[in-house]
């Protein structure tokens, strides 16, 4: 393993520049090697201090990440972690997005240079996720808590820093989203009234697991009327289907964030999350005809023809393949709103789980600590 | 194309204007800098079946001129 006293001697490893947070921020911007708001310059010590919990080799590539295909090496990563305004203890949160990101299904490449306004939305479940403060009540997917804001912000600074998803030549979203600062958040498992994602998905409830999806900023669903599950359900496939959703032509996989009141509201109702999912994949539908003459004609008809080339204008068009790839979780605080999160489509979920070196669930994060 | 292009066998890629920087940074990612990229004016979704056949018209002669060089 290299030190990091070595790495910096490498040409290039090291910038100059004056002590002063503005004229750091001028030469970070200059270079393209910040989101546009101010970060902690990167300093040797911090990189240092950052990697505190990194039990990886520091010089050696932990993911490739596209366009560029860049090598996210740990101190790459510990790098935009610092100027994103991680603490060390995130870090570890912040490899195993990359980690996942990284793995075929999601379709980083895809995901990186498409023209369509999707981001990294981070999912996190189990114990780390609440010891290092990652907010999963009140303004979930908003602003104010540092964990949220810094470790999706140190994801996205990888993806330009590392990928060279950069606005117009590696990133060719015609419009983006303000998610693409930051897309954060833990579910709500104490307030959950069914298996948390990762329990769903097969991890030991102390697992400890992020889960990535090619997201779209959430859309709301205000219902503060209904009183039974059919009810707040049929809000959630009203809110879900829309024409212009890449989810209506992909095999992709939505997420519904409910609130935990409109959760509740829909386990009281004796329903599981399996039967959630079959309703809202039921009713979450839209006519073939209310999309536009040229859409029907040049994508159902002819590139999904094995569908559509004779389907008739009331065939319903579903926001999923099947039930199961709709993701349900429960986060967020008091109040009626859930959140609708479509996707890219052509990219599919993936959960990945923490775990030592040595195989075992990582139960606390000090147990990554170095020395 | 990348592969194409290192099995020894003439290939380009069509790119919209709008793609070009896109495009030639990967082709260097990929190990072929000099993988000809065809140029055509983007957009090329969404657009009718006769502007579609207008940039065929236009990356036409740029494939049949690759076709000589690469030829002769």
């Amino acid at each position: 393993m290299s030190s990091l006293a070595n790495m910096l001697q490498q040409p290039g490893a090291l910038i100059e520049c004056d002590d002063d947070p503005e004229a750091v921020f001028e030469l970070l911007c200059a270079h393209g090697w910040s989101d546009g708001l101010p970060v902690i310059p990167p300093t040797p010590e911090r990189i240092e201090r950052m990697l505190a919990y990194c039990d990886r080799d520091l010089d050696q590539a932990v993911v490739k990440i596209p366009p560029r295909f860049g090598a996210a090496t740990p101190v790459r990563i510990a790098a935009n972690a610092v100027m994103a305004g991680c603490k060390p203890e995130h870090f570890p949160l912040v490899l195993l997005a990359l980690e996942a990101l990284a793995e075929e299904p999601y379709n980083l490449y895809g995901t990186q240079a498409t023209t369509h306004p999707c981001t990294p939305m981070l999912i996190f479940n189990g114990p780390i996720a609440k010891e290092v403060g990652i907010n999963a009540g009140a303004n979930v997917m908003g602003n104010y808590v540092r964990a949220n804001a810094v470790i999706g912000r140190a994801v996205r600074l990888c993806l330009v820093n590392i990928g060279a998803a950069i606005p117009g030549t590696g990133d060719m979203a015609t419009a983006g989203t303000p998610a693409k600062f930051t897309f954060c958040v833990a579910e709500n498992e104490d307030n959950s009234p069914w298996d948390p994602l990762h329990v769903e998905l097969g991890f030991p409830k102390e697992a400890t697991t992020v889960t990535v999806v090619a997201a779209e900023s959430p859309h709301n669903i205000n219902d503060h009327e209904s009183l039974t599950a059919i009810g707040v359900l049929t809000m959630a496939a009203g809110t879900m289907a829309n024409t212009g959703s890449n989810n209506a032509y992909y095999a992709g996989q939505p997420v519904l964030a409910l609130g935990p009141e409109h959760a509740a509201t829909i386990a009281n109702g004796g329903m599981s999350k399996a039967q959630a999912k079959q309703f809202l994949y039921d009713h979450a539908t839209i006519p073939l005809g209310k999309f536009s003459q040229e859409g029907i004609e040049r994508r159902f008809r002819r590139k999904l023809a094995d569908q559509y080339a004779n389907a008739t204008l009331d065939t319903l068009v579903h926001m999923c393949a099947k039930p199961e790839d709709l993701l349900i979780i429960v986060t967020g605080g008091a109040g009626k709103h859930s959140q609708y999160v479509p996707t890219f489509g052509n990219s599919r979920a993936v959960t990945k789980g923490l775990k030592r070196l040595d195989g075992e669930w990582v139960h606390s994060i000090h147990e990554l600590k170095r020395g | 194309m990348a592969q194409l292009t290192k099995r020894g066998l003439i290939a380009a890629v069509v790119c919209s204007d709008t793609f070009m920087k896109l495009g030639s940074a990967q082709a260097k990612v990929f190990g072929v800098p000099d993988l000809p990229l065809l140029k055509i004016q983007h957009p090329l979704g969404g657009i009718s079946m006769d502007k579609v056949r207008e940039r065929a018209a236009v990356a036409l002669p740029q494939l049949l001129q690759l076709l000589k060089e690469k030829q002769s």
